[in-house]
């Protein structure tokens, strides 16, 4: 009997033990969900641009600031990965990186046409995205140097020659901006791509090589060579892509008001909407696809605080970056709504983008 | 002016600003010592710590004071082991290694580094006296020119580097090709990808130059079984040896520097390119053309100066017009923007001084990692003399890291063994490494101006002055070398003639 109860005894303290051994293991697994995910974590944003953009000063003032919204104030890596429009940054963080939450794409917001066109080198749906929001809408206008005959967009109109434009590549504004206008109003504009960067245009500009280009009315007032070519007068602004007129460009017309001095049909204006979306979506940041849904959560709701946080906004006024955020829900809404799109309005789309 | 230039002086030597210039010269100390980890990518690192410097002068001490030196002591690494510090100090290998080969590490080494801190002299002050001039010099050159430079670059190394000139012109081509490699950049078509993602990023330039140039000396050096110098221990003297050459060449490391501040100037390209012409030009002075690559000093002097000069020609289109001259000075401007400072004409007349301090920043890093690598300079000189045996391990894992820290991707490595065989054979059979290597850096900046000049002019521009005055110069420079031979000897045969 009494070995009995021994026995018993030892059963009952293994069970013991390995109940207290059970319970430990759950706790400290228990402990372990609680921790946060992004404790001590790294979150990598891949820039498309090169370092020194736009994409890349907004990336790096973001990557400083949103770390205190996110729970475990992870570390935030900027890496440039440039080239072809951003779609390789838009094609690695789609197809390379896991969808863990822990790589970002800074992409350019116009990669959409390439996939409405159908070019095989896209490797993502631009549905499928995560989309975390965007720092700013973005508007564009044309520059065109002033010694030059091309005083206004009529006088493109009507030009024998068309005006040298450079670009960086077709999925760039710098390409697709002035061909829009050619498609709706009958500018021409002759585009030169195969810069490596804005700046590289900017200069060739400076040397005459091309005289125009279209890009954002942000960066526009927010940097050299800018500052010293408008004091200078060096350049005019032909026209801008917003509904109503940018306060500080009060005298270049809008494309809407163009379109209706033009008489441009109907199908002209649903053209216009498709590609003039990519303003809307701005500066976007974007995730693969299939990240868990906490996580977008989180990263959304960090995104949009950081956006409003008093500190990053006085940051931002300082380095001359724009704040109009977007969020990431309506971004997913764009994106869903311009890849929806007919065959006939997708057929003259590729025509503006020279395909 | 002057008040200028005083004020911009003393703002950098008052402190804290010399406290955050010997910081930033620490970092870039080892930075450019370390394979692979180069100056643009601690730029890029560092930057967010600059964001909490207050004053814009403290913030370029720290970051401009870095990127200073790793120049200059990279080119410590590509001399002692043959492995480049730097991507910019790869050229220096070619006659640098051979000298620690022979015994001479401490000459090559006290060359090296007394002709960076002429060039890193001479670029600054063309900074300073280029500040009327600024404008005209950025726009002289536009894409046809460019592209055209190109062209004469990996001509220039192709026939100059190597013995053979069609074997040279050969692996120039060669290295034009492998640059077609990734994501064409006008049209974001794939070429030579292989349904490989890691192709679309183009070749890196790191694992490539680390693989070619390293790979083949560590072979080498494992297959000789003796230390990297093959002469024994003697006197350790040779450094003030070197400083001297420095001086007795300075005809021509003055020439050098040019072409590295000129080289700065232009966009796109930059150090990486500038120190492969200085070492053709450089080589193409010699008297005895066959001692290149055999450890003349000439061809450390040459790279040795331009690939710090470019600092101060990079710095130019900066303050010209606010458009950054290079990657790293793209970083630079952004750290301008964030201490408040716009960068662009505007600094000259508001903020001259800033602009001072920067050209004295260039020249007082220099000086003092000098000062710092000649008190060290014996005991680096005399790992040379260490067995290889000892050393090849160590050197594998620089290597190795050097090549992964560029991408932190493991295909990097695969590319380093791949380039590390070819440049092997390379070796064995006599083809030039220096035309691949320029031929592949060359080849991407070479089709984007070739597809912007023909969109832009179609094919007028082929007969643009500026761009047939380029064209000769190129003939002229190759031609000149073999006119000179074949004259030279005549004048030996024509007794034999008279015979």
């Amino acid at each position: 009997m009494k070995s009995e109860k021994c026995k018993m005894d030892r059963v009952n303290s293994l069970i013991l033990t390995f109940a207290i051994c059970v319970l430990h293991f759950a706790f400290v697994r228990e402990l372990q969900a609680q921790a946060p995910f992004y404790q001590g974590k790294n979150i990598t944003i891949v820039v498309g641009t090169k370092a020194g953009d736009v994409y890349d000063l907004y990336a790096r003032a973001i990557a400083q600031y949103i770390p205190k919204y996110i729970p475990g104030n992870p570390n935030i890596i900027a890496q440039n990965i440039a080239g072809a429009g951003s779609l390789i940054a838009a094609n690695q963080v789609y197809n390379v990186a896991k969808p863990d939450g822990l790589t970002l794409g800074a992409i350019f917001p116009a990669l959409y046409f390439d996939q409405l066109s159908g070019r095989t080198e896209v490797k993502f749906d631009w549905t499928k995205f995560t989309w975390i929001g965007s720092p700013t809408v973005s508007n564009h206008f044309i520059y065109m140097r002033a010694d030059t005959p091309y005083k206004t967009i009529d006088d493109v109109r009507n030009a024998k020659e068309p005006p040298k434009c450079g670009s960086t590549g077709t999925a760039s504004t710098g390409y697709y901006m002035p061909k829009l206008f050619e498609e709706l109003i009958g500018s021409k504009f002759n585009i030169i791509t195969g810069y490596q960067s804005g700046g590289d245009i900017d200069l060739a500009v400076e040397r005459g090589e091309v005289i125009c280009r279209s890009f954002t009315i942000t960066a526009y007032f927010a940097r050299e060579p800018f500052h010293t070519w408008r004091k200078k007068g060096f350049v005019r602004e032909l026209f801008q892509t917003g509904k109503k007129r940018d306060p500080r460009l009060p005298s270049v017309p809008t494309i809407y008001e163009l379109m209706d001095k033009y008489k441009t049909p109907e199908s002209g204006r649903r053209l216009a909407t498709v590609i003039l979306a990519a303003g809307d979506v701005g500066r976007p940041y974007v995730a693969p696809p299939g990240v868990p849904a906490d996580r977008v959560k989180i990263l959304r709701d960090a995104f949009m605080k950081t956006m409003n946080d008093p500190e990053f906004k006085a940051d931002a006024e300082k380095r001359m970056l724009e704040l109009d955020p977007v969020s990431g829900e309506e971004l997913e809404a764009l994106a869903k709504e311009v890849i929806a799109q007919p065959p006939d309005i997708v057929e003259r789309m590729k025509k503006v983008l020279g395909q | 002016m002057l008040e200028a230039i005083v004020s911009g002086f003393w703002q950098v030597l008052a402190w804290p600003a010399f406290g955050y210039l010997l910081l930033g010269i620490l970092i870039g100390f080892w930075v450019g010592l370390l394979p692979g980890i180069g100056g643009l990518a601690t730029l890029a690192m560092m930057l967010p710590f600059s964001y909490t410097i207050k004053t814009p002068i403290e913030a370029f001490c720290f970051l401009l004071g870095m990127l200073a030196v790793t120049g200059t002591t990279g080119d410590l690494t590509s001399i002692l082991f043959g492995i480049p510090g730097e991507g910019s100090s790869a050229a220096l290998i070619l006659d640098g290694y051979p000298m620690s080969k022979k015994g001479e590490a401490g000459r090559a080494l006290g060359a090296a580094i007394m002709s960076s801190v002429v060039g890193a002299t001479i670029g600054a002050l063309s900074l300073a006296l280029s500040i009327p001039i600024m404008r005209p010099l950025v726009l002289l050159f536009g894409s046809p020119e460019l592209f055209i430079i190109t062209i004469m670059g990996v001509t220039f190394i192709g026939t100059l580097a190597g013995a053979s000139l069609i074997k040279g012109l050969l692996a120039g081509g060669v290295g034009l090709m492998l640059a077609a490699i990734g994501v064409d950049p006008q049209t974001g078509s794939l070429r030579y990808t292989f349904g490989s993602l890691y192709l679309w990023d183009r070749l890196d330039i790191v694992p490539v130059t680390v693989g070619l140039f390293a790979i083949p000396e560590i072979v080498d050096l494992a297959v000789r079984g003796t230390s990297i110098s093959q002469v024994p221990r003697g006197k350790l003297s040779g450094v003030m040896e070197g400083v001297k050459d420095t001086f007795r060449h300075w005809w021509l490391v003055f020439r050098c520097s040019l072409i590295g501040v000129y080289f700065g100037i232009l966009p796109v390209l930059g150090a990486n390119i500038a120190q492969w012409i200085a070492y053709a030009h450089a080589v193409q002075g010699l008297k005895d053309r066959s001692r290149a690559g055999k450890g003349a000093v000439e061809g450390v002097l040459g790279p040795g100066c331009a690939n710090n000069s470019t600092r101060g020609g990079d710095l130019i289109p900066t303050i010209a017009f606010g458009i950054p001259g290079s990657a790293s000075m793209a970083l630079l401007l952004g750290a301008m923007l964030i201490v408040g400072l716009q960068p662009g004409p505007e600094m000259l007349k508001s903020r001259l001084d800033v602009t001072f301090a920067m050209v004295w920043i260039l020249i007082i890093s220099n000086i003092i990692v000098a000062g710092i690598c000649f008190l060290i300079l014996n005991h680096l000189a005399a790992l040379t003399f260490v067995r290889g045996s000892l050393l090849i391990p160590f050197l594998l894992f620089l290597v190795f890291i050097g090549s992964f820290t560029t991408n932190n991707s493991i295909y990097d490595l695969v590319v380093t063994i791949i380039f590390g065989l070819l440049g092997y054979f390379m070796v064995l059979y006599g083809w030039p490494r220096p035309p691949l290597i320029l031929g592949l850096i060359l080849g991407k900046i070479g089709e984007n101006y070739l597809w912007i000049s023909t969109a832009a002019y179609g094919a007028k521009w082929l007969l643009f002055p500026s761009v047939l005055a380029l064209i000769a110069v190129t003939i002229i420079v190759v031609a000149y070398p073999t006119i000179k031979e074949r004259r030279r000897r005549a004048r030996y045969e024509r007794p034999e003639d008279a015979i």
